[in-house]
């Protein structure tokens, strides 16, 4: 058995006595003084993450110059630790933030890295944003289907069991169509304000870490909602509050992925992300890698052009953000 | 509440991940060291999209039997999860090779103690098989369909209907369309593997050995002990249940305590045997 294949590695680090197990892809050369990329899964999902897409991300990121590590938070996968059946308020309620601060901590010890752009997807996004917030080696977030409120676990079974009798019955899919059609009209209704079950200390985190200019990705695949319906329709904009009440130097940027499913996991939300975030990264933590290309093909001679000023491709700030979302 | 798991915290008792080579490959793999062990049990898992589900029980479970001194090697398909490979360039007869050659590592370490093959659902299937090929001593199978499609056939549809969910019943295709398009030829991507046509045609091959539904009949005529749970809505999310989305943890012990009796008495008999 070997520890180390091509291009690859197990690694195992201890974080407050819990042993956690985790993958590391290597960048092209030399790994110190990089940004490293940590990739959080969701809720209770393996590290490869659903239909693999974690390993394809992780093997694309390193590929451009990022060393990429996959970890499994304690109770999920290959690592130690107890198993919550309650495990949705825990993570609400940033229960796997100190965690997370440590492995950015260890990791960015152990390979000398500048610093760690930590990726999460769903629950990943949140404990994601709770590490940044305590961790001045998180450099940067993208957030991939974050969600804001915090879920009810009866109200989410009852839900899952709807959600399986409106797509299994004929008067399930009519009221189920009725419903999506209802949410068209609720925003008229509404005022500005989040709604009762919003996680009011993550809001209170993301609006910090927004105002003090961490950069911030977050990648949005469309509700399950019929084609034709415009997407967010009936939901409470969160990421609009969240840009409308943080200071003028935020630097989020919101991309929604269309036909990619929640998990971004089918072709298209995978490469979606994959190029997103490429992108992203080439402008806010240009990679070694990134700048001898240039140099090597006569494009940048003297210190490196930040591609988000040159390009446009990713602008930043509230005004320009709001132009391409509706926020 | 919390489901504790029995994670080795002494030297004796270690987790070691790995990479296994096979033919144009290496398998992710992750042995739960003993010392001495009584036994050693090779997990087979389920098929790819089904990983993620059963995962933390899988793993489990290998604590567990590695608690009671059972060393326990589990691992990933070529193509899939933390292995290296293509998934859409794999087949059966890969991942029936990868049972056949971590078994015969397993059963290298120490060729005198028992040799305990365990499938889940199509893992069944490829356990199964390799034991009638004449490898292993026990066989555990949980949820082994009759043949490969049916567990593949029950994923496409537990797929299409979350694809349901966003689209009207006009705009919604039934599962025939579906299937009649891999049938002709085309490849279909599922929870994000690309199942191709080969793939879907392969799977009605790849059956249980003849005779295996019937359990007592075999029994007697097998000298080897083998033993197949059909698990329910109860044991998910370690099989596929009839719920769409995850399901919330839980507590397997009911499930762990049954078939380790199981296997812990046949490991008794078998000595007997000797």
């Amino acid at each position: 058995m070997k520890r180390t294949i091509a291009r690859r590695e197990w690694f195992s680090m201890d974080v407050f006595g819990i042993p956690l197990q985790g993958t590391h892809h290597f960048a092209h050369s030399n790994e110190r003084n990089r940004t490293g990329i940590l990739l959080l899964t969701g809720f209770s999902t393996p590290r490869a993450a659903h239909g693999d897409s974690g390993v394809y991300w992780a093997q694309s990121f390193a590929d451009s110059g990022y060393p990429s590590f996959r970890i499994d938070v304690p109770g999920s996968g290959d690592s130690g630790g107890d198993v919550f059946t309650e495990s949705l308020p825990f993570i609400s309620a940033g229960g796997q933030g100190p965690v997370t601060v440590e492995i950015v901590k260890q990791l960015t010890e152990r390979h000398g890295l500048n610093g760690v752009v930590i990726i999460g997807h769903c629950a990943g996004a949140i404990s994601a944003l709770f590490a940044a917030a305590s961790c001045k080696e998180c450099c940067g977030l993208v957030l991939m289907a974050p969600y804001f409120h915090v879920p009810q676990a009866l109200r989410l079974k009852a839900r899952r069991a709807l959600i399986d009798w409106a797509t299994r019955s004929r008067m399930g899919g009519l009221l189920s169509r009725l419903y999506l059609r209802s949410r068209d009209f609720r925003p008229l209704l509404r005022t500005n304000i989040p709604p009762k079950n919003a996680n009011r200390p993550l809001l209170g985190r993301c609006k910090e870490l927004a105002s003090a200019g961490l950069p911030i990705l977050v990648l949005k695949a469309p509700g399950p909602k019929p084609s034709g319906t415009k997407p967010g329709t009936g939901e409470f904009d969160y990421l609009g509050y969240l840009v409308k009440m943080a200071s003028s130097r935020n630097r989020i940027e919101v991309k929604t992925i269309e036909g990619a499913h929640h998990n971004f996991a089918n072709h298209v939300g995978r490469t979606a992300v994959q190029q997103h975030v490429e992108n992203w990264l080439a402008a806010f933590f240009p990679s070694q890698d990134c700048e001898e290309a240039l140099v090597n093909a006569g494009l940048c001679t003297g210190p490196y052009i930040n591609p988000a000023e040159s390009s446009g491709l990713y602008r930043l700030r509230k005004t320009s953000f709001s132009e391409g979302h509706g926020l | 509440m919390r489901v504790q798991t029995e994670y080795p915290l002494n030297h004796e008792q270690q987790e070691q991940p790995g990479y296994f080579e096979v033919p144009g490959a290496h398998l992710y793999t992750v042995l739960h060291r003993v010392k001495e062990p009584i036994a050693r049990v090779l997990l087979v898992g389920p098929f790819a999209s089904a990983r993620h589900y059963s995962y933390t029980y899988w793993v489990l479970w290998a604590r567990y039997l590695a608690h009671r001194g059972v060393e326990v090697l589990r691992y990933d398909y070529r193509g899939v999860g933390e292995s290296e490979g293509v998934f859409e360039e794999m087949s059966f007869d890969h991942w029936s090779e990868d049972v056949q050659l971590l078994a015969g590592w397993l059963r290298g370490r120490s060729p005198d103690v028992p040799l305990v093959l365990h499938g889940l659902e199509i893992g069944a299937i490829l356990a199964a098989t390799a034991f009638y090929a004449g490898i292993g001593d026990l066989l555990l199978l949980w949820s082994p369909p009759a043949n490969a499609n049916q567990s593949l056939r029950s994923e496409l549809l537990r797929w299409l209907a979350l694809q349901q969910i966003s689209r009207y019943s006009g705009e919604r295709k039934p599962a025939s369309v579906f299937i009649r398009e891999l049938e002709e030829g085309s490849s279909l991507e599922v929870a994000g593997y690309r199942w191709s046509s080969r793939l879907w045609h392969d799977s009605f091959k790849v059956e249980l050995p003849p005779g295996l539904g019937n359990e007592p009949s075999l029994q007697s005529a097998n000298v080897r002990p083998l033993k197949i749970v059909s698990l329910g809505k109860e044991a998910a999310p370690l099989v596929k249940s009839g719920y769409l989305a995850e399901e919330e943890p839980k507590d397997f012990t009911w499930l762990f305590v049954d078939n380790w009796d199981w296997i812990a008495i046949n490991l008794d008999h078998s000595g007997e045997g000797e």
